[in-house]
């Protein structure tokens, strides 16, 4: 194995001490001199016609400098389909839908001033579920859907309240389940859920008297948001320049597009002046873009010998009521659907349905997470009902690099990665096969369960990245790359490449978390563990273009070919004779003879990096190229289980992934303790709560639980196992989002193997795991109530 | 709407307990009396309430006093925060079953501004130190420009958010004598996780040298946190142990009329009656075999 200087070791990340101390600033934080406030007006009901908007008494109020409804902007928003309004016209989709906006020189005033502005609603009938939206005659809530403008790729049907349909046929699976000893049905949910983004919607616009655009905005993807601003607002793309401060937290909910429209055009507004629009976290959570609901229905065939023979696969994504960014989750959910499993007669329909609530986006896992619920959870059942041990049953089913197909017909590349790897190692981990050691009160159980997952970036064939190298005059650099910081760490990453491939020292690797169109290299999105390879390799390429020019600049002056040349520990020297060597700050700007005649010129070096290989699919078959790489893992979990609460502890969580390759172990651990909570408070707590008008009852961090430090596990194991992938940046593959995937279906697992109850639903509350326990195996209660000395009344 | 920012409001801050009370009688309704805020000022935010006034009760130093004696028991002014309580000797020595509930309050961050005081007069039916202090006859000593009153605490409660406070009139201390010899208590609490309201809280306590009776309150399955007093006599009968668990449990769910929210169900929150009263008898009397 070659030996890395950098790559592979624990450095800390480069924000790490201003964000402990407290001194990054963030959109939410910055203030722009002659700024205004913005304060939106919310639907309280969830569908209804928008008669009359009446703002003569909220324009009275002293302050008061603009007052905007959806009348004023008739622009239609959205990344693959046009189907957002900057605010409502015509109709209110859902309660906490903004119908009217308020800019004034205060916050206060501008509070005062909203709930002064009377709107009159004439209310129609609403539709909450995602399949009742698909029935006929269900109220349509985007009667205008044929005209909306979307991708190719994407296929809503006009007069329902379909928003796309995606489908995937591979092999025949009719005859598939002809061929199958054993079908199981199942069908599974889970609400929608919040990303719960410690640093709420955030962002100042400023629209200038001289036509150009400055926007400071909470996102991940500053370039996107330049790009669909131009599209939407038709202001041309030079004229519009995003910053992109280091934001709290994204997990996909500051993907794409947001509230920048708006703020910009309240701005010009406002007569140009900077306007700031900040959620309170009461709005964030009615007005700001959630993850999916979903709805799924499963069907697999399989042998007797436990070969997946065939599967057919629903997946109904509730969209809430825009479906923008939600139709390519539906999509990557579609194509990756059957998860890391070699199925050779497959049929898929995923459907993104409108309906009256929230709007959804990209979430960490895009899709995956929902699936891999439902999939590695239907995976436990029929291994069950084969009278098979689950690990065994996906030991003979997971995909196999260089020979297995997946559902969207790829052979695998033979360096993928090695699932099987990934499954054993949890599995060893885990002690699978070990009985749980038994708790002391005898109404709490214990139990195991394992999932595993896959996952590549869900982008477009064209996404691409660059990276920009220039030297300062110590011989130091400056990194620049588009990828946003949100909490990630990839930067830091990224820095380490660079030294690597430069020989210098990380300290000496200087790189801005702050984004800025107009001074940073294009990167697509921050989105879809895509950064580490695809900037990545880009800055791979910027260092080697830098290096080139440092060693040719040095062979004029010391006199050898520059093949003969070594850069290391910032000087450059004569391979076999280190004496003979000249320091790299004497390059890097120009090279001075003693006698003062200069050559060379400061270096900069550029890379760039743009998805090969992969294809558009076919539409009808779904066939084709989806990722750049998929990501292989798995995860284990033991909890423990009060069957008088219902109560699901989490003890210990294993998590094991092919990464490729190490580049940061502090921060790859980071991510996976991260995001093995994040997904188990999503798998035990988290949902959003409606009653039957619609209205969210938990829109605060009271009643929407969200997992803190005392309800994670004492023990988690991150396991890292490197087989490198050629194409990556040293072989490394994405980790971000992976981290996720499979906790929630583990958990489910665990739970049955600690007390034999099938858990189909998300969250798995105390209260919802109780109902199943009494609907399922009610003795379990009666006997640990006789234990406490009773009877059950 | 949902506010960012609170109404406007004039600060004071006194030093002495009369110019507070002062201030109070002044102003009202109008007034509010801030001590850690963490009940009020989401109130203030979200408009719940508007109070014109503030009066921060932070500064006068007989408030500060958290003290014990064995007559009077123990005696915790207004201004003393959830971890002074955790931090106290005393309390973990005699009250470990105030202490528990206390330990199982919001979090460790919270838990340095918010009070007890608050967290009674905010008259939640969820308040965790309820149960504890209804079962160990806490009283409330009130004051105003007309003098002093003391009062039970289970009189303090009237309703949903609902005091005996009058707007003039502020509490100074909660008074908890000392527990009965050899007696031993528990708080349980369900929460949908570890720092939650609570969906039910169990407060027991098991009084050896009173005729084995056991007293019971209960947090978030009534208007008011509720101490179910109909119980205690029945441990007096001679009965064996499980079979008067099972009469305590009818008698108990007749009493408290739990509702169906965001939280929890009515049903739920009846099971978790049903089994946290069970877990704490179990606990107090020491398992129920030897019954």
């Amino acid at each position: 194995m070659t030996e890395f200087k950098y790559v592979g070791k624990p450095f800390p990340r480069v924000d790490a001490l201003e964000k402990v101390t407290g001194s990054t600033t963030f959109a939410f934080d910055l203030e722009v001199p002659g700024m205004l406030y913005v304060k939106l007006l919310r639907s309280p009901l969830p569908h209804a016609k928008i008669l009359e908007i009446d703002d003569s008494k909220a324009r009275k109020v002293p302050g008061v400098v603009a007052i905007a409804t959806g009348r004023d902007f008739p622009i239609k928003l959205g990344i693959y389909v046009g189907d957002r309004d900057v605010l409502a016209r015509e109709k209110v989709l859902w309660v906490g839908h903004p119908v009217a906006a308020v800019v004034a020189e205060s916050l206060e005033i501008a509070e005062e001033a909203v709930d002064l502005i009377e709107v009159k609603y004439e209310p129609l009938e609403p539709v909450f579920d995602p399949i009742e939206a698909l029935k006929p005659g269900a109220p349509i809530i985007h009667e205008r859907l044929s005209e909306y403008r979307r991708l190719p790729t994407f296929r809503p049907k006009p007069g329902t309240n379909i928003a796309n349909v995606f489908t995937l046929r591979k092999g025949d699976v009719k005859r598939g389940f002809e061929k199958s000893d054993l079908i199981v049905e199942n069908e599974f949910s889970m609400p929608q859920v919040s990303h719960v983004y410690m640093e709420t919607m955030s962002v100042i616009a400023h629209y200038k008297q001289s036509g150009d655009v400055e926007v400071w905005s909470s996102t991940q993807s500053p370039f996107t948001v330049r790009y669909l601003t131009s599209i939407c607002l038709g202001i041309p793309i030079r004229r519009i320049l995003v910053h992109a401060p280091c934001l709290g937290g994204g997990f996909g909910g500051k993907a794409g597009l947001n509230m920048e429209p708006l703020a910009i055009l309240l701005s010009k507004k406002a007569g140009y002046r900077p306007v700031k629009l900040v959620l309170s976290r009461e709005e964030n959570f009615t007005s700001a873009a959630v993850r999916v609901g979903l709805k799924a229905w499963i069907k697999t065939g399989v042998k007797e010998d436990g070969r997946l023979v065939a599967e057919q696969i629903k997946y109904v994504f509730d969209a809430g009521a825009y479906a923008d960014y939600a139709v390519n989750v539906g999509r990557a959910a579609g194509y990756a659907g059957t998860g890391p499993y070699d199925v050779p007669n497959v049929f898929i329909e995923s459907l993104t349905v409108y309906t009256n609530k929230p709007y959804a986006t990209a979430f960490r896992g895009f899709g995956h997470m929902e699936f891999h619920w439902c999939i590695e959870r239907q995976m436990d059942i029929i291994a069950r009902k084969l009278g098979m041990d689950p690990l065994e049953f996906r030991l003979k089913n997971l995909l196999k690099p260089g020979t297995s197909f997946t559902a969207t017909g790829v052979r695998l590349r033979e360096d993928a990665g090695r699932p099987d790897q990934c499954v054993k190692a949890v599995a060893q981990a885990l002690d699978w096969g070990e009985v749980p050691s038994k708790p002391k009160e005898p109404w709490k159980f214990r139990g195991k369960g394992i999932a595993c997952l896959m996952k590549g970036p869900a982008q477009p064939p064209n996404s691409a990245s660059s990276a920009i190298i220039r030297f300062n005059e110590d011989g130091s650099v400056e990194l620049q790359v588009g990828t946003s910081e949100m909490g990630q760490g990839t930067i830091t990453g990224l820095a380490q490449i660079a030294a690597e491939e430069l020989g210098i020292p990380v300290e000496k690797v200087k790189v801005r978390p702050m984004k800025s169109t107009d001074s940073d290299p294009y990167t697509w999105q921050t989105v879809g563990s895509r950064s580490l390879f695809m900037d990545g390799r880009a800055v791979i390429e910027a260092a080697r273009d830098a290096k080139r020019q440092v060693l040719e600049l040095a062979s004029q002056v010391l006199r050898v070919p520059a093949e003969n040349l070594e850069l290391a520990e910032d000087r450059v020297f004569v391979k076999g004779e280190p004496w003979k060597e000249i320091s790299l700050s004497q390059l890097v700007m120009g090279y001075m003879h003693p006698n003062g005649e200069s050559v060379g010129g400061p270096i900069v070096g550029r890379g760039r990096y743009i998805a090969t290989g992969m294809t558009n699919l076919d539409p009808e078959s779904g066939q084709g190229n989806p990722t750049i790489f998929e990501t292989f893992g798995a995860q284990g979990v033991e909890v423990e289980v009060d069957v008088l609460t219902g109560e699901v502890k989490v003890l210990r969580i294993i998590a094991a992934f092919d990464i490729g390759r190490i580049i940061n172990p502090m921060l790859l651990k980071g991510q996976i303790y991260g995001g093995s909570v994040m997904a188990m408070s999503i798998a035990l707590y988290e949902q959003m709560t409606f009653n039957e008008e619609g209205r969210l009852l938990n829109p605060n961090l009271t009643d929407y639980k969200v997992a803190r430090a005392n309800d994670a596990p004492s023990k988690i194991v991150p396991i890292l196992i490197e087989n490198p992938q050629k194409d990556g940046p040293y072989g490394a593959r994405g980790i971000g989002e992976l981290t996720m995937l499979a906790v929630p279906a583990a958990i489910g697992n665990a739970i049955y193997n600690a007390i034999g109850v099938e858990i189909k639903d998300l969250p798995m509350t105390p209260e919802n795991v109780w109902r199943q326990i009494m609907k399922q195996r009610p003795e379990l209660i009666e006997i640990a109530v006789k234990q406490l000395g009773g009877v059950k009344q | 709407m949902t506010a960012m920012t609170l109404p406007e409001f004039e600060f004071r801050s006194p030093e002495t307990l009369e110019e507070a009370l002062k201030m109070l009688w002044e102003k009202k309704e109008e007034s509010a009396v801030l001590a850690g805020g963490t009940d009020l000022l989401v109130d203030m935010r979200s408009r719940i309430k508007r109070p014109k006034l503030l009066v921060d009760i932070k500064r006068i130093p007989e408030l500060r006093e958290i003290s014990y004696n064995p007559e009077t028991g123990l005696v915790i002014g207004a201004a003393i925060t959830l971890n002074e309580i955790l931090k106290d000797d005393t309390v973990r020595e005699r009250y470990s079953l105030l202490q528990k509930a206390v330990s199982l309050m919001c979090d460790s961050i919270l838990r340095n501004r918010a009070t007890l005081v608050g967290n009674i007069c905010n008259a939640s039916p969820a308040a965790d130190t309820a149960p504890p202090l209804l079962v160990l006859d806490a009283k409330v000593r009130i004051a105003s420009v007309k003098g002093f009153r003391e009062v039970k605490i289970e009189d303090f409660f009237k309703d949903v958010k609902r005091s005996c406070l009058e707007p003039w009139e502020m509490v100074t201390h909660v008074i908890v004598p000392d527990p009965p010899k050899e007696s031993k208590g528990t708080y349980l609490k369900a929460g949908r996780t570890k720092e939650d309201l609570a969906i039910v809280g169990v407060a027991a306590l098991a009084c050896k040298d009173d005729g084995k009776r056991v007293r019971i309150a209960y947090a978030s399955v009534a208007p008011t946190p509720i101490r179910v007093r109909e119980v205690e006599e029945m441990f007096a009968k001679e009965k064996p142990l499980p079979d008067l668990i099972e009469d305590v449990i009818s008698v108990v769910k007749s009493r408290i009329s739990p509702i169906s929210d965001v939280r929890a169900s009515a049903e739920y929150r009846l099971h978790l009656v049903e089994v946290l009263t069970r877990m704490a008898l179990f606990e107090v009397l020491g398992g129920v075999q030897d019954g």
